[in-house]
């Protein structure tokens, strides 16, 4: 045994490992199956993060030298009301739309946790608006809420409630809203239906057994057990809301006070060239999401080691 | 008796508010304009159907040219990112590759607010001619792909049992030789489910196209948002190019309904 593996030993030494050989050899695989990744990462993630920090120290629009400012940009945005504003109503509208969508998502899960004729139907049905392009969706309901043809108003007006401004400034975010709340809701149904049938029946049957009401069935026993998916939905849905771009491009176009965090950096980086100051914000921007997404990572995992 | 009447009563009037919206695209697709700018209640709904539309949007912009720019984009960027995410979500994986660090740093670029990206690029991309290019936009759509695939991949590859791999490699199996004869087979559906979601991102991503794209390689979610915001509003082929354009993304709901939701939540919920 001991001869043959010295004579192994010497035959490797012998002879020099090939480049493939090295690369797929037990010790070195799994980094080589990193490799394009990381290429991949290290061009479109640090440049772009590297770039980003670099010119929120500077001031530049795009032509001549740029100018190094310090924190200048920095103590811009913190007196930035336009920004500050932004930001106030980018947390209000992921307020909103988490809330709406976890109480939608959880009483029709409760309704739909049984299984039923037509489930199938009933779900795939529901899960249609989930893959289409906000953009097209947006330009969509833009359209259905016009004050004078759009449909809605003309529905409304049938049943006697009256027509809405929905793009008055007073409504228009509201809209914007509704329409994200429209697109994702089926996302918390189901993503809860699945939870509510994997939970075990036998700790509600017992619960049944000693009288506990339907309430406080679902307080004490439904919603503990929810809870990490519902803490999956309400992160998921923050980073998504984060960044919303689209819906405005298709209605309000920013007007009408529904500007939003990415919205003003889009603005002030693309519209008015103010690169350096536009770094600065998308940086915060970042930071936020970075801190959402920390939060994401973990229970992400520990959902998946389950 | 009453429940069940309650029940399929409030199904009903969820599935009428979900699709009442997209049944209305096709609606106005074939509506002459006329009827689109109608205030009738009745004229809504009752109406003849034409295909004017249809055919001023073929005739009248380059709808299939930029129908076209998507596909090339999409198919191009997801079998690029297949490929890297595969291999990459293969070693974290199998072997927790940098104990969790990486799989992180590499999530946190989906997380990335396009804007972050979008100012570097667009600086880097007219140095180098790259704007308004398709090469440009693959590029792009591959970065925003790579970090999804490879968590949603991650998770597929965790389910195959690790004792498999042992006995291929005890019967001699080469690394490479488990990797494409024992792995790959087993992961197929994820495979499958991974390629069509990244084909639906890039199919639908608009922001990156808007700020990249102008004439030779615009997509055609930037054709659409150019109907809305000119000096007339372009509702009829609007909503014909939307009719179109969206109806990849619904067969695909349709026919990967059970797993849309793993998608959508990166694997951790099993819908």
């Amino acid at each position: 045994m001991n001869t043959k593996m010295d004579n192994l030993e010497e035959y490797a030494v012998a002879r020099k490992p090939s480049m493939w050989e090295v690369l797929t050899s037990e010790r070195y695989f799994k980094w080589t199956l990193l490799i394009p990744l990381l290429l991949l990462l290290g061009v479109f993630m640090l440049y772009p993060l590297f770039y980003c920090i670099y010119y929120s120290f500077h001031e530049w629009g795009m032509r001549g030298e740029a100018v190094f400012v310090g924190l200048h940009n920095y103590r811009e945005m913190l007196n930035d009301k336009a920004f500050l504003k932004a930001f106030g109503r980018t947390l209000y509208v992921l307020a909103i739309c988490i809330s709406c969508e976890l109480l939608i998502g959880l009483g029709l899960a409760m309704l739909w946790s049984r299984e039923f004729k037509g489930q199938n139907i009933v779900r795939g049905l529901c899960l249609l608006p989930l893959l289409v392009a906000p953009l097209i969706l947006s330009l969509l309901w833009n359209f259905m809420c016009e004050y004078d043809f759009g449909a809605i108003n003309q529905i409304l007006d049938a049943i006697g409630l009256g027509k809405v401004y929905w793009w008055s400034p007073k409504f228009a975010l509201y809209t914007i809203c509704l329409i994200t709340i429209w697109q994702w809701f089926p996302f918390s149904v189901f993503v809860l239906v699945a939870g509510l049938r994997s939970l075990p029946r036998d700790v509600f049957e017992a619960a049944k057994v000693d009288g506990a009401s339907g309430w406080y069935t679902f307080r004490r026993l439904t919603l503990p057990m929810l809870s990490p998916l519902i803490m999956i939905i309400v992160v998921l849905r923050a980073m998504w809301l984060i960044r919303l771009f689209d819906p405005l491009y298709g209605t309000t176009r920013g007007g009408v006070r529904t500007e939003l965090l990415d919205w003003t950096v889009y603005r002030t980086a693309f519209v008015f060239f103010d690169i350096g100051y536009g770094s600065a914000m998308a940086l915060f921007s970042l930071l936020l999401t970075i801190a959402i997404c920390a939060i994401a990572f973990r229970l992400l995992m520990r959902a998946l080691a389950r | 008796m009453i429940r069940k009447v309650l029940f399929w009563l409030v199904t009903l009037i969820v599935l009428f508010i979900v699709i009442g919206p997209l049944v209305w695209i096709y609606l106005t697709a074939v509506k002459s304009p006329g009827d689109i700018f109608t205030t009738e209640l009745k004229r809504l709904i009752l109406f003849e159907p034409t295909l004017d539309n249809f055919k001023r949007l073929f005739t009248d912009y380059p709808y299939w040219y930029n129908l076209a720019n998507t596909a090339i984009a999409s198919v191009v960027s997801t079998a690029i990112v297949m490929i890297v995410s595969m291999l990459a979500a293969y070693s974290f994986a199998r072997w927790n590759t940098g104990y969790g660090h990486l799989l992180f740093l590499t999530i946190s670029t989906r997380m990335f607010p396009p804007v972050v990206a979008a100012i570097p690029f667009f600086m880097m991309y007219r140095t180098f001619g790259l704007l308004d290019t398709h090469v440009g936009i693959i590029l792009l759509y591959i970065y925003f792909n790579t970090s999804f695939a490879t968590f949603l991949l991650y998770g597929f590859f965790k389910e195959v049992p690790k004792e498999l791999e042992q006995a291929a490699m005890i019967d001699g199996y080469g690394r490479m030789e488990v990797f494409r004869k024992v792995v790959f087979p087993l992961v197929g559906p994820g495979l499958a489910v991974t390629t069509v979601f990244c084909l639906i991102w890039s199919w639908n991503e608009f922001f990156y196209a808007f700020l990249f794209t102008r004439v030779s390689a615009r997509t055609v979610t930037v054709l659409i948002s150019s109907f809305w915001g000119s000096i007339e509003v372009q509702y009829g082929p609007m909503a014909a190019g939307a009719a179109i354009t969206i109806l990849p993304t619904l067969l695909a709901a349709w026919f990967m309904q059970r797993y849309i939701i793993r998608g959508l939540t990166f694997g951790a919920v099993k819908g």
